[in-house]
């Protein structure tokens, strides 16, 4: 811990006694009054007084002479740290990643982090583990007789069904149907109808005995004579309260829901068979094999992100993407316009998103990745060329070369708005992109720019067919047409004269000082035609790449990522005048110009380890200083009460496309598909407004409501998170404790803020817990675990701190 | 060190005393709030209502020389634009004077095939035929068309160029809030009304962001309401009573935390405005009052098949009036109305995105054309919606403006489309828009085109290869309008700031050398501008 002074703004005397009063200091664990007899002498103690909202009242008159100042303890800086880097290099903290982080260190865990090729993980090709899960309910005893059933075709695994009377089950009340635990043989005790006349017992897989139901239905059930049934005797007390629970086994496919519940309404439970552990393997799969639709993609990015150990590579993964932003939905269209079918251009355009994500992600795995590789990949992406309109771009004889990618490739890619260049470099770098299109090439030939069309065709008798693109078999890619080239000489970053010609080369200014002031940065691409005019492309690529400009708009947006929104470019880094982010800007970007370790210019890594030591990253002035984008929000609700559980479930789970209508509704993060060029915003003030907040709002509330619940599918009814489960598996001690309760997840969700900063939090969590609905006291102590209240008094608890404002940060 | 002692003890509390008089400002009764105002923006006038303006942004930089087309001008033609190029009507010549055409044909498909400009009736300029709704508003007299619009040392980045509409403070970086946002402060009335600057956009744009008083965003207004756990009346209020205690509760100073309490108290205090007023569309099916196009009377805001133009009787697309990707737009511009005509709110504005046309632009018909129709139809629409259904805000009480960040290349390139140029065009409509005008006497008093040609032209459109078309800078239209002079006329003429008032809402009009207020020669690139165009 760290001791220090926070700003005393107020001393008054209020009946008789001081009072005193002093902001909040960041990360404070503990507040303390010091006394000493003169200001030279050392200041200790702590008090008198009362300690309240960061006011010491109650100071004796009489008594108590002398020099007082307020100290607070604060977080040592390896917890500041470790709580920062969970919330900034990783999609927020799990309760598991962040009682690592404490154990090996934040320096540990930011190398770890920088080489995601050393971590073992292969979630991509994990094989799916079905698990048993245990449903509880509890309700009144309105009708006698207990229905099996699926809402359609499908089938499911169904062990141990006890049904008690009372509102909680211990395990040793008797239990009221016959055979529950499916150990003999089925039709008598269990009645079979005949859309189900195909379920029977398994041997072959259990949760307790021998056997297990497995259910097989050819159509949905409703009510007796569509059901697994039994008939309860003796009848059960319409009035008195019973407890159903069963264990059912997950399934990596199965779309069906299960139904088992009590005739009436009394206990009715309906749960998806899909395992809520939604593993990204299947989806790999489909998008392996050309056949998965964006939202397919979506839902595989936001479960890595949720999922993946390797979490600096899934933020860089989301940043990369965004900052070579493509439009998924301009893709589709051309290739709908070329004469495809919307779902046949949907899966098109999804596969080049793909494409270019695993060349990024491939890219980064290598410890020295320059930024010029990653801007290779994005200039040699279908997406991108079809999205900034190089596409159908013509250079030759009088045409006028669209000026689209030229642009954002200087604006937004590579140097800067302004920063380096104006319209008549535009106009010379659009024409090197002349010639710069994809086409449909047989599949082997993905890797040659000037391959030609596909050969090959679905049906090879079609003869009137066979110029039809969707005929045709092969994978659209890179195509460089360089009868479409402008042949010209090119003369970039030059100076013009008014009649604009090209006269000097233009000299990087002088505000960037040493070593860069006064390079000439200009490039003379001489007249070129043929194939070998497709080097113009690189030539100049490469030239930008590592051009001060770049450098600087690069790592701002680094820094912006990771520190907080308040850096930019065009800094002057010899007037004297310094701040702590310009220093920061310029010592990544002399990590860029000069790698510490050798080899290229522009490694990644050398720069991120620059932001990650840096003061200003590891302060309180970086700590907390951001606002989450959806994307980091909805990740980061899931990920905070993801325990894993012996068996290999989890306490929080999300199958990734139940975030994504969220996604939309908190300011349209429409994922691989922005329409405009710049990315989405990395700023809080771009996403934070009423209209965004309700929806961040009710996709924390729905997240946390349990399986059913009307609202629920706002955060996607495959998003289950059970706070209690959580609380079982971390804090088991703490459950009919209402302050160990707020304790517990203060510390999980607020790790930076400091627990004296907590204490009103703790106060209206620990109210919260002991309050009925109606607002009238009910402590937790008094609740059950395992029981419909209890379980939703804490629900509404975490959904509580996790729609205050401090979890909007990161 | 911070260390207080007892014998600093009365310093500090009258130091402390004046800390919180300025802190609270924002809290001061509203009638003292309202007096330190002037001016009279969010003031009920005589006839107990409060002048209004909802702006449209055509985000993406819209193509102004194929909206507004200079058909005068022989420099539009190919090969300059050639296969965008609107055409021309024989039986309709340009030079005609008076009203807009409004094309009718006897068709099956009425005037939708309709593929060339409009003669606006001043002799030069055009309508793209996108438009052709527009042509009842402009003849009314309730529509302008600002031509050649832009700014000095027009940036070409979208993104530059959207913020310094939005700032209203052109290459300046340092101006981090919104023009509207400014005006609403000015009001005096943006802390206390809970309602003033309302964006019905999937987030709030810079135009109405700012760092002492929070403006509204919704994009779904039946969404705008709060969900909890136990999704019971009395659980959820005891939800939302846990949170507004949270956030009062005080923590250290970061970057992001005004911001969030700000919002955060927002949303609190509009919630309960939008759960009373019923945004369902069956509780607001809106019809047109007259036949359009020979057909039955349509509905005004086109949200569905059924309810796009003649499409419902025909079931032919060709009688949508809007694309069908245009529904989520129109839903938008439904609640922005009911927003202006059932609360507070003083604006209220909507975005149309897309207009990036860099390839396939299209010409009569295609990507830009499909664009315009929406704008057409929107200005169209909430004119009959504020003339024959609000009752709070009527027609004259409203001015509906577009904004565009800027122009595209007047030579067409090698995609057919449209680069980053300059000057473009902005739309203003309103009941109290100074338009079209007949004179009594025989032919035209007043034309609704400004800065195209005709006698509203007072730095005349230069005509031919070296003309207006090229002037600034080879292939980018040339502006003579400040688009701070339009907004800056609506916001004073209009909405009511005193010119005091809209220096500080617009920098630029403090300083003379910008010349956006009278015609003049703005300094900072030496080109003459006209002041603020005669539109309110």
């Amino acid at each position: 811990m760290a001791a220090e002074t926070p700003n005393i703004t107020g001393l008054t005397l209020q009946n008789g006694q001081f009072q005193l009063n002093f902001d909040p200091f960041p990360a404070t664990v503990e507040y303390q009054l010091q006394q000493a007899a003169s200001p030279e002498l050392p200041f200790a103690g702590n008090g008198p007084g009362l300690l309240g909202n960061f006011v010491w009242s109650a100071l004796p008159v009489t008594g108590s002479e002398g020099f007082y100042r307020v100290v607070a303890q604060t977080l040592s800086p390896d917890e500041l740290l470790g709580a920062t880097l969970l919330s900034r290099i990783a999609y927020g903290p799990t309760p598991d990643e962040q009682a690592r982080v404490r154990t090996v260190g934040p320096a540990a865990y930011i190398e770890e982090q920088l080489a995601p090729e050393n971590i073992q993980e292969d979630l991509d090709h994990a094989a799916f583990v079905p698990t048993w899960h245990k449903v509880t309910a509890s309700g009144l005893g309105t009708a006698s007789a207990v229905f099996i059933y699926v809402d359609g075709a499908g089938e499911a695994f169904l062990d141990d069904v006890r049904l008690v009377e009372g509102p909680t089950d211990d395990g040793t009340q008797p239990n009221l149907l016959r055979d529950g635990d499916f150990e003999t043989a089925l039709g008598s005790d269990w009645l079979i109808s005949t859309n189900l006349v195909g379920s029977a017992l398994t041997p072959d897989v259990q949760h307790g005995g021998d056997l297990s139901l497995h259910v097989i239905s050819t159509a949905a059930g409703t009510t007796t004579s569509s059901s697994i049934y039994q008939n309860i005797l003796p009848a059960l007390s319409k009035t008195k309260t019973y407890t159903l629970s069963y264990w059912y086994l997950t399934s990596a496919t199965e779309t069906a829901q299960l139904t088992v519940r009590l005739s009436g309404s009394g206990i009715v439970t309906k749960i998806p068979l899909k395992d809520p552990n939604a593993s990204p393997a299947p989806i790999f799969t489909s998008l392996t094999a050309g056949t998965a639709t964006i939202n397919d993609l979506r839902a595989w990015h936001v479960l890595h992100a949720v999922q993946s150990r390797q979490q600096l590579a899934e933020v860089l993964r989301q940043f990369w993407e965004n900052h070579f932003v493509t439009e998924y939905t301009k893709e589709h269209d051309y290739f709908n316009n070329a004469g495809l079918d919307s779902n046949s251009a949907g899966q098109i355009a999804t596969q080049l998103e793909f494409a270019e994500n695993i060349r990024w992600r491939d890219a980064m795995r290598k410890p020295q990745c320059t930024f010029y590789d990653l801007l290779r990949i994005s200039a040699e992406s279908p997406a991108m060329i079809i999205y900034l309109d190089t596409v159908g771009s013509r250079g030759n004889g009088s045409n006028i070369a669209n000026e689209n990618y030229g642009r954002e490739l200087c604006e937004l890619f590579t140097l800067g708005v302004d920063n380096g260049y104006d319209q008549a470099d535009i106009v010379q770098i659009s024409r090197v992109w002349t010639g710069w299109s994809i086409r449909l090439v047989a599949n082997d030939q993905v890797g040659n720019p000037f391959a030609p069309t596909t050969t090959n065709y679905l049906d090879p008798n079609a003869i009137t067919n066979k110029t039809a693109v969707t005929n045709l078999i092969g994978t659209w890619a890179f195509n460089y047409k360089s009868a479409s080239h402008n042949t010209t000489q090119k003369k970039i970053f030059f100076q013009h004269d008014s009649a604009g010609n090209a006269t000097t080369p233009k000299l990087v200014p002088a505000r960037f000082g040493q070593p860069w002031a006064g390079r000439d940065y200009s490039l003379v691409i001489p007249a070129g035609s043929g194939t070998n005019s497709i080097q113009e492309g690189y030539t100049l690529l490469a030239h930008m790449a590592n051009q001060p400009f770049a450098e600087e708009f690069i790592s701002v947006k680094l820094c912006r990522l990771f520190v907080h929104d308040g850096f930019a470019i065009g800094y002057d880094f010899t007037d004297g005048q310094t701040t702590p982010e310009e220093e920061l800007v310029h010592a990544c970007m002399l990590a860029w110009e000069n790698p510490p370790n050798g080899g290229p210019k522009g490694q990644l890594r050398d720069v991120l380890r620059v932001i990650f030591n840096s003061e200003l990253f590891r302060s309180n002035s970086g700590s907390l200083q951001k606002i989450k984008t959806p994307l980091e929000f909805n990740v980061s609700v899931v990920r905070a009460l993801r325990g894993r559980n012996g068996d290999g479930s989890f306490t929080a789970t999300t199958d990734g496309y139940g975030l994504l209508a969220a996604l939309s509704r908190m300011g349209r993060m429409l994922l691989f598909d922005r329409m405009e060029p710049n990315g989405y915003p990395e700023d809080g003030p771009a996403w934070i407004s009423a209209g965004t907040l309700a929806e961040r709002l009710r996709f924390v509330q729905a997240a946390l409501m349990p399986a059913g619940m009307t609202g629920k599918s706002d955060a996607g009814t495959a998003t289950m998170i059970d706070p209690v489960a959580l609380l079982r598996l971390k804090a088991p001690a703490s459950l009919g404790d209402a302050g160990a309760v707020a304790d517990y997840f203060l510390g999980l969700l607020f790790p930076a803020e400091g627990t004296a900063n907590l204490a009103a939090f703790r106060a209206i969590t620990i109210n919260f817990l002991n309050t009925d609905d109606a607002g009238a006291a009910s402590p937790l102590s008094g609740l059950t675990p395992g029981t419909s209240p209890y379980d939703l008094r804490v629900r509404g608890a975490v959904a509580l701190l996790l729609t205050t404002q401090r979890f909007e940060e990161q | 060190m911070n260390v207080i002692t007892r014998r600093t003890f009365l310093s500090h509390t009258a130091r402390l005393g004046l800390g919180t008089a300025l802190a609270t400002l924002t809290d001061i009764p509203f009638v003292l709030q309202r007096a330190l105002a002037d001016g009279s923006i969010g003031l009920t006038g005589p006839d107990g209502r409060v002048k209004k303006l909802l702006f449209i942004f055509l985000r993406g930089a819209n193509d102004g020389l194929n909206t507004l087309l200079p058909f005068g001008d022989d420099a539009y033609a190919a090969p300059n634009r050639q296969t965008i190029l609107i055409g021309k009507d024989p039986a309709q010549p340009v030079d005609t004077k008076g009203q807009a055409l409004f094309p009718v044909s006897g068709q099956t498909t009425g005037t939708f095939d309709y593929a060339n400009g409009l003669p606006l009736g001043n002799g030069f300029a055009a309508l793209h035929p996108a438009l052709k709704f527009l042509a009842p508003v402009y003849n009314a007299g309730d529509l302008a068309l600002v031509h050649r619009v832009g700014y000095p040392k027009q940036s070409r980045s979208h993104f530059d160029s959207q913020n310094y509409w939005e700032t209203g403070a052109p290459n300046n970086n340092l101006v981090s809030d919104g023009i509207l946002y400014r005006a609403m402060v000015e009001s005096g009335l943006a802390n206390s009304l809970p309602l003033t600057g309302v964006s019905i956009a999937s987030s709030l744009p810079l135009i109405l962001r700012g760092s002492n008083a929070a403006m509204t965003n919704l994009s779904d207004p039946t969404r705008y309401n709060l969900l909890a756990v136990p999704n019971t009346p009395a659980g959820n209020l005891k939800a939302d009573a846990a949170l507004a205690a949270a956030n009062r509760a005080r923590f250290a100073d970061k970057r992001d935390r005004e911001l969030l309490t700000l919002q955060y108290q927002n949303l609190a205090s509009t919630l309960d405005i939008f759960a009373q007023m019923d945004f369902s569309e069956t509780g607001n099916t809106f019809v047109d009052d007259e036949n359009t196009d020979g057909d039955q009377p349509y509905y005004l805001f086109p949200t569905t098949n059924a309810k796009n133009g003649g499409y419902a009787r025909n079931s032919d697309t060709g009688k949508y009036v809007v694309p069908a990707a245009a529904y989520g737009h129109f839903q938008n511009l439904k609640a922005a109305s009911l927003v202006l005509n059932k609360t507070s709110a003083i604006v209220a504005g909507v975005s149309i995105d897309g207009w990036d046309t860099h390839g396939n632009q299209g010409g009569a018909n295609g990507a830009q054309a499909g664009l315009l129709r929406r704008v057409g139809w929107s200005i169209y629409a909430a004119r009959k919606y504020f003339t024959k259904y609000a009752d709070k805000c009527k027609w004259d009480d409203l001015v509906i403006v577009t904004l565009s960040e800027f122009g595209r290349t007047t030579v067409e390139n090698s995609d057919g489309g449209t680069d980053h140029a300059e000057a473009s065009v902005m739309f203003v409509a309103g009941g109290g828009v100074k338009g079209f005008q007949a004179d009594p006497l025989g032919g035209v008093k007043r034309s609704g085109v400004f800065n195209c040609g005709g006698d509203s032209d007072p730095i005349p459109w230069q005509t031919g290869a070296n003309g207006t078309m090229f002037q600034a800078t080879g292939r980018y239209l040339k502006r003579n309008t400040d688009y701070r002079s339009v907004l800056g006329k609506l916001i004073r003429d209009h909405l009511g700031a005193t010119q005091p008032q809209l220096n500080r809402i617009i920098p630029g009009y403090a300083d003379p050398t910008e010349s956006l207020l009278t015609r003049g020669t703005q300094t900072r690139d030496q080109t003459a501008v006209i002041g603020e165009p005669d539109l309110v």
